[in-house]
């Protein structure tokens, strides 16, 4: 009921404000993106000491910026609860939200919402002791598992045990807290979670080298940035922006190759750059807008490393999240 | 037919940047280990014993580890990505076990389909002479043993001078600084020694040039 409310009330907004059609456009007359984010995912999204707001989710904020505004300091973050963000974007309150939420049809069906693409895809996964030699999950049979009390990990691991005729003892534990205190002390022998999650995790634990991440993952949790329904420019912007920095990293163009990139002769970096074409300005943005949101934040792979993978404490490797053509599954459809 | 693809132009190109470069010039890396940019000007250093422990060493990111992998190429295939710093062995079933290697230093690096020609414990090392040439300084032979560059183990890539070999000096696991062979640390090429064969199809990638 509660629920049913709330989607209510953001319809009402949606109706009332009217202007949420042409967010392109107030966004420009602002001068300013309005931004909603996790309170502080360190990795994803998180204040630094000078109160600088960094992160993966930061940077698709500051992408976007880059290519509506020319700048990727416009941007005015909005810290959100998991329960406040989608009010929040229905309510127009933010432009974008860039927080760590997953892709359901539930968001888009009921909500009224639209993920503009996949940014990172993560999952559940399992934590072991690297002494135990095991590479996959299949080899957890008899395994004492931790998981925390509220998630839908519990359900999960049961049915992934039971689908692979291997039995389980499974530990519930009431906070991500207890859970790393119950595995560290033995009580079980991995314990499982998303696996962003697990690599942050593994980062408070004494010694956190003597523990891998198997590659195994046995749920979908695609997370990406989300807009209002009924903005189709809008989306087409956020979603491009995404996709332009995935088409850069495939084609080589990073924030320090900017100047010997726009000097290519190769087709698809031109159209990608805007020496070529005018696919930027059919969205409404600069037709050199991949070269802006690149300086700003540098390509897909850029972001990732600095942020999650393996230039920052997180050590999160690539994985699913590798391009399709380096053995992962990020895809981006082409710019021509 | 195995070496249609290499590229024959870039090796002949990269030796002679080689013999222009010399020896000797002393740099301080550029970039974090395992970025594209991340250089390390560090001679070979024969007769250097590295530590029992080497694969302790490495940043975690560079022990070996089971990962997903997607790709359409056989079990058992050595994929070599010199942009990333990671050597992969498919094992089917999106998988693959990834180990941290060093690659070739800038100019020194190389794209192509090639095969496991030959494979040797504790190799000798006779550095060729395009090495000898640039590297005056290193011996013309050395038996194999723990203070070997080539380290414990040799897979010899066909067609090519060039090895996926141990090494004798961990700490440059992650780095460019090779004259374009890949060394493992010696825990890590004995480990995989064991799980691949003469014959086995090796096909190492480059980075997208603009």
């Amino acid at each position: 009921m509660k629920k049913l409310l709330a989607v209510l009330a953001g319809v009402a907004a949606l109706a009332a404000t009217g202007a949420s059609a042409q967010t392109l456009k107030s966004v420009k007359d602002r001068g300013e993106l309005v931004c909603g984010v996790s309170k502080g995912l360190p990795g994803f999204s998180a204040p630094d000491a000078k109160g600088q707001w960094t992160g993966f989710d930061v940077d698709l904020c500051r992408a976007v910026a880059a290519a509506v505004l020319g700048s990727g300091e416009k941007v005015k973050f909005v810290p959100l609860t998991a329960d406040e963000r989608f009010p929040a974007l229905q309510k127009g309150e933010v432009d974008l939200l860039s927080r760590n939420s997953t892709w359901t049809l539930d968001r888009e069906g009921k909500l009224g919402l639209l993920f503009a693409g996949i940014s990172y895809y993560d999952g559940q996964g399992f934590l072991v002791r690297d002494s135990r030699k095991i590479t996959s999950a299949l080899e957890l049979d008899k395994s004492k598992v931790c998981v925390q009390a509220g998630t839908t990990a519990a359900g999960a691991t049961a049915e992934y045990f039971k689908s692979n005729g291997m039995e389980l003892e499974l530990i519930t534990l009431p906070d991500s807290a207890a859970l790393v205190k119950a595995y560290e002390e033995g009580k079980c022998d991995t314990l499982t979670t998303d696996v962003s999650q697990l690599y942050a995790l593994r980062l408070n634990m004494a010694k956190p080298a003597d523990h891998i991440v198997l590659p195994d993952v046995i749920s979908k949790e695609p997370l990406g940035p989300v807009v209002r329904q009924g903005d189709d420019q809008w989306f087409n912007v956020v979603k491009w922006v995404l996709y332009g920095m995935l088409n850069a990293e495939e084609l080589g163009v990073t924030s320090s190759n900017m100047a010997e990139a726009l000097k290519s002769q190769k087709p698809d970096v031109k159209r990608l750059l805007g020496v070529e074409g005018d696919n930027g300005a059919s969205l409404g943005l600069p037709n050199d807008f991949v070269v802006l949101v690149v300086k700003a934040v540098g390509n897909y792979g850029e972001s990732y490393e600095r942020n999650v993978g393996a230039a920052s404490k997180l050590g999160i490797p690539r994985g699913i999240n590798q391009l399709w053509s380096m053995g992962g599954i990020q895809y981006a459809p082409p710019i021509r | 037919m195995i070496s249609s693809t290499f590229k024959t132009l870039t090796f002949a190109a990269l030796l002679q940047v080689g013999l222009l470069a010399g020896v000797g010039a002393t740099q301080a890396q550029t970039a974090p280990r395992g970025t594209p940019g991340a250089t390390m000007d560090i001679g070979d250093q024969p007769g250097l014993v590295p530590p029992e422990d080497d694969e302790a060493q490495l940043d975690p990111a560079f022990r070996r580890q089971p990962v997903y992998f997607r790709t359409t190429e056989a079990p058992g295939t050595i994929i070599i990505s010199t942009n990333e710093r990671f050597l992969y062995l498919v094992e089917g079933n999106n998988r693959a076990m990834r180990y941290g290697i060093g690659v070739g230093r800038d100019g020194f690096q190389w794209s192509g389909l090639k095969n496991i020609v030959r494979k040797a414990e504790w190799p000798d090392w006779r550095p060729p002479v395009e090495m000898i040439e640039r590297q005056p300084y290193l011996p013309r032979f050395m038996a194999g043993g723990p203070g070997n560059p080539m380290g414990a183990r040799a897979l010899y890539i066909g067609g090519t001078v060039y090895r996926i070999h141990g090494t004798n000096q961990p700490q440059t696991i992650g780095y460019a600084v090779s004259s374009g062979c890949f060394r493992l640390v010696n825990s890590d090429i004995i480990d995989l020694y064991q799980r691949v064969p003469v014959g086995t199809k090796v096909i190492v990638r480059q980075q997208a040039t603009l």
